[in-house]
């Protein structure tokens, strides 16, 4: 059907034109090239050999013949695949037999317009249809014409189940045994669906078997993929994808949603050429306890999606075992062996603490089932909280032991005898006793009964009526192993013997992780039906549980159609026309019902015993080729133009430059929104390694110098003041001293990092509001850790004598909660005025003021005259009130920036002199204190 | 050069090694040079072609003929008043000695050229003898037909100047890599030649090529001048080697004549 028409065919006449356009651009040749020559006067006498005009080259020519031959195809508007034409011309009616199982939803859309078309052309050449749905086996077929047909078809939507191709045959062979003649057109999904399509018997064989006149099969091109067999394993979720054939895309995506649709997760798979994928989904235990539907992304069938209900989540099991002496072993105890026989199945933890505790702490946790191990008698408030968790429909699951036989309380499903028994043992003379065959009634019914496990020991049950229906499992001589009994809507278990191997191998066998398996799903069907098979009661009829949100076709969930009927609540069965998929009973017990069982596998259709003709569903679509021949003209037009133009050297390339050029063209043109791309990208990170992470720049690191800093009182006069004279004081340590300090700081010690700076110059504004608190710890902490932070009150020349001033009050209020020193005035032998320069004292702008510092121990009381002394560290504060910074500051010219009281450079030198010191102080401690001892050191040598 | 002792001088920068005199030079810290009688400055006089046909520059060449001429002449002017020798140009500067002799010349071209801007510049050097010991040095592309170049030689060595002739030839003009159809436009004037195909010209021309410059070899060899060719592909050093080599060759012919 496919093929190349034009819609003006006419206009081809015109390619009979290029023979003349040949000759003619053959004999119109290019311009010469022109070049200056100077040594042309060398040939001036030379007659030209050959003057004939050259000819248009070759290429030339058939690049504008090319072009031409184009031009004209493109006029008479070529179309590649024109209007699809469904075959017509059969005889007879027209019978169309249409999958609209889940596997056709995929392509429904498809399917719908062959259809359309396959009934269009039968309408056109008058023959009468019909259409069969295959899922609408009983109904009988209903002959009428095309267009009837058609309404029919509009109204189909694929049906969210399996098809029973086989239960159609009836009315088909009804309608053939009328109308022998008819046309049979099956649009098939190619999925074998049911026993009608696998046995020798197929639907495919019975149709032949049929008489019918021309036969037609359509197929889609694609598989349809279902989903099966969801499983919530211990570490991941898994899902099984199938196809039938090997066919479509080998990967794919699964995705996760919750119940109100919210994605949770995906998984890729990959089929790898077979027809079964595993998508695993990687989610924590308790997102996964979330899925409530898995769907194949971009793939529209109710196949596709697998439901998933309680049942698939994982049941959070708490264990609790005594602990006091198994902690010696824990790769021997009872709850070791516990959590790796439930953690195949379920979420299982152990609880370590002691046992009264461990059920408190386990109950508010609201397991599914809690595992007592070997816990003696119950009493007090974990014994009441327990039993109100079994009447809430808990199973309480509990381990003999030796506790357990010692002492007993009535959470246990029968009377226990005192001390339990023994056999095989040195004193005994019973062999170990081995497992009987479960009983019907018992829920681990069906499990194997192993000869290899043996029981040494067990605690026994008082012989009372009911016994028999309390057990689930029994010794071969009768003795109850395992004893149930309904509490409220829970369940109260018994084993009768321990979970560790002291008594019997049970716990080591394949046996207990199955026994134990059955027994947590008894925590659900506790729950939920309020029943138990082990009290020996009559199970009722499960209750129904009516649809709530169904499948359609597509896989899109919706309100239940009316013919949806309830399902019984432990329906376990896949989706039919009575029972569509999706989610049924109340909110908060939903059950799933899928499409597919878990372990389905898709089988291809064998339509071999139907001699059909094969057809594709696809109809290609038509093309219309003028828009790109007359691209592709215009631009071998351009491309002649520029040739032209260079075969005339109007257009002067270098040699080598011509396919370099065109070569950075193409590559510009095919690189361009990369380029921009990769221009974006390098602009988006500028310097990046020049910041740091703060965004900072590297040079103002406060790490990387050594350098003073003052702290901003947020007063615009007292911060200038600091920092011209940090300044100058920096500048001073520079030229004088060894010190390369950075340049000075403003910190604010709320926010920043006082880590870093050695001394912390502090003046004093009272006007100003005291720092937060934070401040103050950072305070202390700088101090603590051998900071040395310079308060200056600035006040010497307003203060009195006697009163405190505004400043002194402020500073007292601040370091309230600070731990301060026993404080004293700086006396002439502290080595802080030793430390650079031999000072007198800490003149600033005034210098009246006293300098405090912290108090030395007292003088050696041998009276030696030392001439310094120095405490063990640093002081942590000095406190002055001479307004350093003012005398400190300068301008930058180097000029006093402040006037100075009396005043004059001495009293400036003296300043900066005593700053010196105080850096000096600071930096390397008693260090002077030491060294001034140097002259006595040298004399001692000497004698 | 003469044999007496003229006189000591210090070791000028850019000078030969070879005038060390090695002597006199150990004696202090200083390398000497020891000068002897008559050794008279040669007087030479430039001339570079800054016809039309001079700007011609093909893909293949670093720069444009006239470019590279006047490069040469005032390399040489330079490095000859430095060797001691006084520099002229035909035509337009006397010859003098001065230090800043490249930069004289710069500022006579440019004022010839501004104050005539139509200037037809000569295709051969002007037509005036030279002294007897002067020597010329002439930067032309030599394409004026041989008679007229025949005429200019004799004119300048009629005194007995002798002199050399650098030819400066562009890369195209001596492989003629052409092909195909092609219009050859001459730049003294508006005469063009069409060749259908011009790579069958080549054979023709590059034999015209070597006759004429066999001629102009002729013409230098008969008046006892040098002849040299120079591509404007080539560095600029190799032409002013080899007329250095060519002037200290003329140097000791003069002085064993």
């Amino acid at each position: 059907m496919s093929g190349l028409s034009f819609l003006a065919p006419m206009a081809l006449a015109g390619l009979l034109a290029l023979p003349l356009l040949w000759r003619l651009l053959r004999v119109t040749p290019p311009r010469p090239k022109e070049i200056d020559f100077p040594p042309l006067i060398l040939m001036r006498d030379l007659e030209p050999k050959e003057e004939q005009p050259a000819r248009t080259p070759p290429w030339l020519l058939a690049l504008r013949l090319l072009a031409a031959t184009l031009l004209i195809l493109a006029v008479a508007g070529p179309i590649w695949n024109p209007n699809p034409t469904a075959p017509g011309g059969g005889k007879g009616p027209l019978l169309i037999l249409m999958d609209d199982g889940w596997a056709a939803a995929q392509d429904w859309e498809r399917r719908l317009s062959y259809t359309q078309a396959r009934l269009a052309a039968a309408g056109r050449d008058g023959r009468q249809a019909a259409l069969a749905p295959l899922s609408e086996g009983g109904k009988a077929i209903q002959l009428s014409d095309a267009s009837a047909a058609t309404e029919r078809l509009r109204a189909l939507k694929p049906h969210p189940r399996k098809l029973d191709r086989a239960a159609a045959l009836p009315a088909i062979s009804a309608f053939l045994a009328q109308r022998g003649d008819a046309e049979l057109v099956w649009i098939s999904d190619g999925v074998a669906q049911g026993a009608g399509d696998s046995d020798p018997k197929s639907f495919a064989a019975a149709l032949a078997a049929l008489p019918h006149g021309a036969a037609e099969v359509a197929t889609g091109e694609r598989a349809p993929l279902a989903l099966a067999g969801a499983e919530n394993a211990p570490t991941q979720l898994s899902v099984r994808v199938l196809r039938a054939q090997k066919t479509g895309a080998e990967r794919g995506t699964v995705r996760a949603l919750d119940l109100r649709g919210a994605e949770i997760g995906t998984a890729p798979f990959d089929f790898a050429q077979t027809n079964e994928a595993k998508a695993l989904f990687d989610i924590p235990l308790e997102l996964r306890n979330d899925v409530a539907r898995l769907d194949i992304l971009a793939e529209k069938s109710a196949g596709a999606v697998a439901l998933l209900d309680d049942r698939w989540k994982r049941r959070r099991v708490l264990i609790v075992a005594e602990t006091t002496a198994e902690t010696a072993q824990p790769l021997l105890s009872a709850g070791y062996y516990l959590t790796r026989a439930l953690a195949p199945f379920a979420d299982a933890r152990e609880i370590k603490a002691p046992a009264s505790a461990a059920i408190l702490t386990a109950l508010e946790q609201r397991p599914a089932v809690l595992v007592l191990a070997d816990v003696g008698a119950l009493t007090g408030e974990p014994h009441d909280r327990l039993t109100r968790f079994v009447e809430e429909g808990g199973v309480l699951l509990r381990f003999a032991g030796p506790r357990l036989a010692a002492a007993s309380d009535d959470l246990i499903p029968v009377r226990l005898r005192r001390g339990g028994r023994s056999f095989g043992g040195a004193l005994s003379w019973d062999k170990p006793k081995t497992l009987a065959p479960f009983e019907r009634e018992s829920p681990f019914h069906g499990l194997p009964v192993s000869k290899e496990i043996v029981f040494g020991r067990q605690v026994l049950a008082e012989p009372e009526p009911g016994l028999a229906q309390k057990t689930w499992a029994a010794l071969e001589d009768g003795t109850p192993l395992v004893t149930a009994q309904k509490r409220g809507a829970g369940v109260v278990a018994l084993v009768h013997v321990a979970a560790d191997t002291t008594w019997s191998n049970l716990p080591i066998s394949g046996l207990f992780v199955d026994m134990l398996r059955r027994v947590v799903a008894q925590g659900k069907q506790a729950a939920e039906a309020g029943t138990t098979q082990g009290a020996g009661q009559e199970k009722p009829d499960a209750p129904l549980a009516a649809p709530a949100r169904l499948l359609d076709g597509f896989g899109a969930f919706g309100p239940p159609p009316p013919t949806a009927k309830p399902i019984p609540a432990d329906y376990a069965g896949e989706a039919t026309a009575d029972h569509p998929p999706g989610f049924y009973g109340p909110p908060d017990a939903l059950v799933a019902v899928n499409v597919l069982s878990p372990g389905e596998t898709l089988v291809p259709l064998d339509l071999s015993p139907l001699p059909a003709t094969r057809a594709a569903l696809t109809q290609p679509e038509p093309v219309d080729l003028r828009a790109p021949l007359l691209l592709l003209a215009f631009l071998l037009l351009a491309l002649d133009a520029l040739a032209s133009a260079y075969a005339s050297g109007l257009l002067r390339l270098p040699r080598r430059a011509a396919p370099v050029a065109l070569l950075i063209a193409a590559a510009v043109l095919a690189l361009a929104p990369d380029a921009r791309a990769q221009s974006r990208f390098d602009y988006g990170r500028p310097l990046r390694s020049l910041l740091r992470d703060d965004g900072r720049p590297r040079s103002e690191d406060p790490a990387l110098s050594t350098r003073l800093a003052y702290v901003v009182t947020g007063d615009a006069q007292a911060d200038e003041a600091s920092k011209l004279g940090l300044a100058g004081l920096t500048r001073v340590l520079r030229e004088r001293t060894a010190l390369d300090a950075g340049d000075p700081k403003a910190v604010d010690p709320a926010r920043d990092d006082l880590t870093f700076y050695p001394l912390l110059y502090w003046p004093i504004v009272a006007s100003r509001p005291q720092p937060p608190q934070a401040a103050r710890d950072a305070l202390a902490l700088f101090m603590k850790n051998g900071g040395t932070v310079v308060f200056d009150t600035r006040d010497a020349l307003t203060k009195r004598e006697g009163a405190q001033s505004a400043e002194a009050a402020w500073l007292k209020r601040l370091l309230q909660g600070v731990d301060v020193p026993e404080l004293e005035p700086v006396p002439a032998d502290h080595v802080v005025t030793k430390t650079f320069y031999l000072i007198q004292g800490f003149p600033g702008r005034t210098t009246n003021g006293e300098t405090w510092i912290e108090a030395l121990p007292p003088a050696p009381a041998d009276g030696s005259r030392r001439p310094a002394r120095a405490g063990d560290s640093v002081s942590p504060l000095l406190i002055t009130s001479n307004d350093l910074a003012a005398a400190w500051a300068e301008t930058p010219d180097g000029e006093p920036a402040y006037p100075l009281t009396p005043g004059g450079r001495r009293q400036r030198e003296l300043a900066l002199r005593g700053g010196v010191n105080l850096v000096m102080y600071t930096l390397t401690g008693n260090y002077k204190a030491d060294q001034v001892h140097v002259r006595d050191l040298l004399n001692r040598l000497e004698r | 050069m003469g044999e007496n002792f003229w006189q000591f001088r210090p070791l000028g920068q850019g000078e030969s090694r070879q005038r060390i005199d090695w002597r006199r030079s150990a004696r202090d810290d200083r390398l000497t040079v020891r000068e002897r009688e008559w050794e008279s400055a040669h007087t030479v006089m430039l001339w570079a072609d800054r016809s039309p046909s001079m700007a011609y520059r093909s893909s293949l060449a670093q720069e444009a003929k006239i470019d590279r001429a006047l490069t040469l002449a005032l390399a040489a002017a330079d490095l000859l008043v430095r060797g001691g020798e006084r520099v002229g140009f035909c035509g337009l500067a006397r010859a003098v000695a001065a230090r800043d002799v490249a930069d004289r010349l710069t500022q006579a071209l440019m004022m010839q050229e501004r104050t005539a801007p139509a200037f037809a510049h000569a295709e051969t050097p002007p037509l005036e003898p030279l002294a007897p010991r002067a020597q010329a040095m002439i930067f032309s592309d030599g394409l004026r037909p041989l008679p007229e170049w025949s005429l200019a030689v004799e004119t300048l060595a009629a005194r007995g100047a002798g002199g050399h002739l650098v030819v400066i030839a562009d890369p195209v003009e001596e492989t003629f890599p052409f092909a195909g159809h092609v219009e050859f436009l001459d730049v003294d004037s508006d005469w063009r030649l069409r060749a259908g195909e011009a790579a069958a010209l080549r054979e023709t021309y590059l034999q015209r090529l070597a006759a004429h410059r066999d001629g102009l070899s002729d013409i230098c060899r008969r008046h006892g001048w040098s002849f040299a060719t120079h591509r404007t592909d080539a560095a600029p050093a190799t032409a002013l080697l080899a007329l250095r080599a060519r002037l200290e060759a003329d140097a000791f012919r003069e002085t064993h004549r």
